[in-house]
Formats: structure tokens, C-alpha cells, sequence
């Protein structure tokens, strides 16, 4: 039933998904309360679809993964002094964050396609990312208020810098759309199909 | 059941009215423009019934009018003012009601589009989403009012982020209900009795008479 080619994006994947997963160590470890939920949730995003297919070979696609860890390492390495000294006026942690959760945007509509029958054509898929983007920042900002009120910490500091950081996760949710429109065209027949993106009634106009 | 809700909607129709009318004659102006914005508003559904036969569902007219009828008779009232919550429970009702419409849209969009096909489960995950969103974008409308016209529609933080608190729990309880409706009356039957198929024709027919009469 698996074919050589299958077998190789799978072990790819979980290859890749080991990045994902020392990061994630490594900012639990460092007790980066914010960053570490963010890795849990996205290994999550990486096993439940394996367990819920019983399937480990049907794992996502290794740059997906890499993709995913991107942001934590974007984060991590922002606190190093090297990358301080060059980049400090880039906001990396803005940046940061709002990269992250416009991964989430991508990784979720990527997953509908994968392991659910929902069908979307890519204007639509590209709305999805958008939405689903600015969806789950403001899940993710209540829970970050109310991680303050539990804890007695002031990480969202004020209004306008959470509204500032929404509209940073707009323009990467935006971005992100276009990246997964550039994603899907760039993708070959074959490994759609190898992948699991098997409905593909993508209307050709 | 639905001549109650019916004859409520009308009810609250006619306090709005009120409203303006008293307000304008005290000389009380400042909710006098938003009580005929919102009366113009709960009579859309009315219209878009009459002119191109959609209907939507009657207790989605109630929860509109509804909602329209807490923000004008609250803001009139001073209830804003004098009761602590109501600009959250005006801000839920509002959001409750846009992931309402978004679920209308996507089931009709699911019915329409052949190239898209949305099972039952996401249309939950959809609604939540759809409401979370749009419960951000309302924020950051409210910013930049507050920093381009220097108004105050945001109190502060604590206010931002309890609406959207609220944006969230009325996205759930929306997804709980639509799906349980979708349940109760199929997504077929459900977008047959909004009637579209009448106004594609209706639209359709329009668009012939003019490239006619050209």
C-alpha cells in the first residue's frame, strides 16, 4: 500500500518534526511560559491528525514542520546578542508572534485539506488563512489576559500594543495567504497526491 | 411561537421609534440618528423579503431587532453609563448575530459553489473562528477611530479584552446552536427556505431586462 515515495516524506516529516520538538523542549525548559504553550499546541497540530488517523506514514509535509518551528526559532535565537545587535529596531518579538500564529492560519486550512473532507478552492482557502489567523490571535491575546489576571504579569503591557500586534498578525496573516496559494501551485501533481491532498476539484479556469 | 417573536420584533420597532421621536423633542439629539440607523437596519430583512424574496429565519429577524433595540434604548436610557456590563452584553448580542449571518453565508456558499464542500463539524470550528475574527477586526476599527479622530470607543484594555472575551463565548454558544439547527432542519431544506434560488432568478431576470433595454 505505501509506496517508497510515501515512505520518504514520512520520515522526512518526522525528521523534521524533531526541530519542532527541541525547541519545544527548550523554551519548557527555560520556562517561556507563552512560547512553550505555542510549541505544545503546534506538536499537537503535528500528532493529533497521526492519531486520529491511526496512520503515522499520513504525517504533514516536512517544510510544513519546519515551518512551524520557524517562529520558535526566530524567538529563541531574538534573544541571543548577536541578532540583538543587528536587528534590534525590527521588533522580533512582535514579528515573532505574529509569524507564529500565521503559521497556525496556514497549518489549519493545510490540515482541513489533508485529513478532512472539506473541499475549498483557493480563493477560498486563501480567506480561510486570513481568518483563521486573526481567529486564533484573538483567541490567543484573551488567553494571554488572562494568563495576566492569574499570574499577576503584565505581558500585554497596554491597549495599543495589542492592537498594534493585531495588526502585525493581519499583515502576516495576509502574507501568509499568498503563501499558501504560491504553496499549492508550486506543489507537484504527484506529491499532492502522495501527501493526502486527495480531493482536488480545484475548478481550472 | 414565531407571531410572539414576530409581534416582540415589532414591539421593539416601535420603541425605537419612540425613542427618536422623544428625543427630538426633548431636544435630546445625540441617540436620535442612531435610533433611525438602527430602525433603517431592522427593516432590511423586511425589504430584501419583499424585493428579492429571501427569508431569513424568523428568530434570526428577532435576535437583529434585538440586538439594535438593547443599543439604542441602553445608549438613550444611559444604561451604558449606569449599568456596568451592558456595553459587553450589547457587544456580545452583536457578535452572536455576526456569526449568525456568517454561518447563513457559508452554508449557502457550501450549497452554491461546487468546489466547495464544508462538512457539518467545521461549520462549528467556522462559526468560532468567523466570530473570533470579526471580533478583531471590530477592535481594531475602534483603534484607529481612537487614533485617527481621536474619539474614545476603546476604554482600555481591560475593556478591549473582555470583549473579546465575550466575542468568544458568543462565537461558541452560535456554533452550539447552528449546529443543532442544521440538525433539526436539514442544510438543504435550511437554504431552500431563505429562498436564494428565487433571488438568483429575480437578479438574474434584472440583469436581462437592462442588457434588453441597452
Amino acid at each position: 500500500m505505501r509506496t517508497p515515495e510515501q515512505m520518504i516524506e514520512a520520515e522526512l516529516s518526522w525528521i523534521s518534526s524533531m526541530v519542532l520538538f527541541f525547541a519545544t523542549v527548550y523554551t519548557v525548559l527555560k520556562l517561556d511560559v507563552l512560547w512553550a504553550a505555542f510549541g505544545i499546541a503546534a506538536i499537537s497540530l503535528y500528532v493529533l491528525p497521526i492519531i486520529s488517523m491511526r496512520n503515522p506514514f499520513r504525517a504533514l509535509p516536512w517544510e510544513m514542520t519546519l515551518l512551524l518551528a520557524a517562529p520558535m526559532l526566530l524567538h529563541i535565537s531574538s534573544g541571543s546578542g548577536a541578532m540583538l545587535d543587528h536587528f534590534e529596531s525590527w521588533h522580533i518579538a512582535d514579528l515573532a508572534l505574529a509569524f507564529s500564529l500565521a503559521t497556525i492560519g496556514f497549518l489549519l486550512t493545510v490540515e482541513l485539506r489533508m485529513y478532512t473532507d472539506v473541499r475549498m478552492n483557493r480563493p477560498f482557502g486563501m480567506f480561510f488563512v486570513v481568518m483563521f489567523t486573526v481567529g486564533i490571535s484573538g483567541l490567543w491575546q484573551v488567553g494571554e489576559y488572562i494568563g495576566d489576571i492569574v499570574n499577576d504579569t503584565n505581558n500585554l503591557v497596554s491597549n495599543r500594543h495589542v492592537m498594534m500586534s493585531f495588526v502585525w498578525v493581519l499583515i502576516g496573516g495576509a502574507l501568509m495567504g499568498f503563501v499558501y496559494d504560491l504553496y499549492l501551485k508550486a506543489m507537484s501533481e504527484k506529491r499532492k497526491r502522495i501527501l493526502g491532498f486527495i480531493h482536488l476539484p480545484e475548478v481550472p479556469k | 411561537m414565531k407571531e410572539r417573536l414576530k409581534l416582540l420584533s415589532r414591539a421593539m420597532q416601535a420603541v425605537t421609534v419612540a425613542v427618536a421621536i422623544a428625543g427630538i423633542v426633548t431636544g435630546n439629539l445625540t441617540w436620535v440618528p442612531a435610533a433611525i440607523i438602527a430602525l433603517l437596519i431592522s427593516f432590511i430583512p423586511s425589504i430584501l423579503r419583499r424585493d428579492l424574496k429571501i427569508t431569513l429565519p424568523i428568530e434570526l429577524n428577532f435576535w437583529i431587532v434585538l440586538a439594535l433595540f438593547l443599543h439604542v434604548v441602553g445608549g438613550f436610557s444611559g444604561f451604558y453609563d449606569s449599568i456596568p456590563g451592558w456595553d459587553h452584553l450589547t457587544h456580545m448580542m452583536s457578535s452572536s448575530l455576526i456569526g449568525a449571518l456568517g454561518f447563513v453565508m457559508v452554508v449557502i456558499v457550501d450549497k452554491y459553489v461546487k468546489s466547495i464542500y464544508l462538512p457539518r463539524p467545521f461549520l462549528a470550528f467556522f462559526i468560532v473562528m468567523f466570530t473570533m475574527a470579526m471580533g478583531v477586526f471590530w477592535e481594531l476599527m475602534e483603534f484607529a477611530n481612537d487614533s485617527l479622530a481621536h474619539t474614545q470607543l476603546q476604554y482600555g484594555l481591560d475593556d478591549t479584552m473582555v470583549d473579546l472575551l465575550f466575542d468568544g463565548i458568543a462565537g461558541f454558544i452560535v456554533a452550539i446552536f447552528g449546529v443543532q439547527y442544521l440538525l433539526r432542519v436539514s442544510a438543504d431544506h435550511f437554504v431552500d427556505s431563505l429562498h436564494v434560488d428565487e433571488a438568483k432568478d429575480k437578479v438574474v431576470d434584472y440583469l436581462q431586462k437592462r442588457r434588453d433595454s441597452v
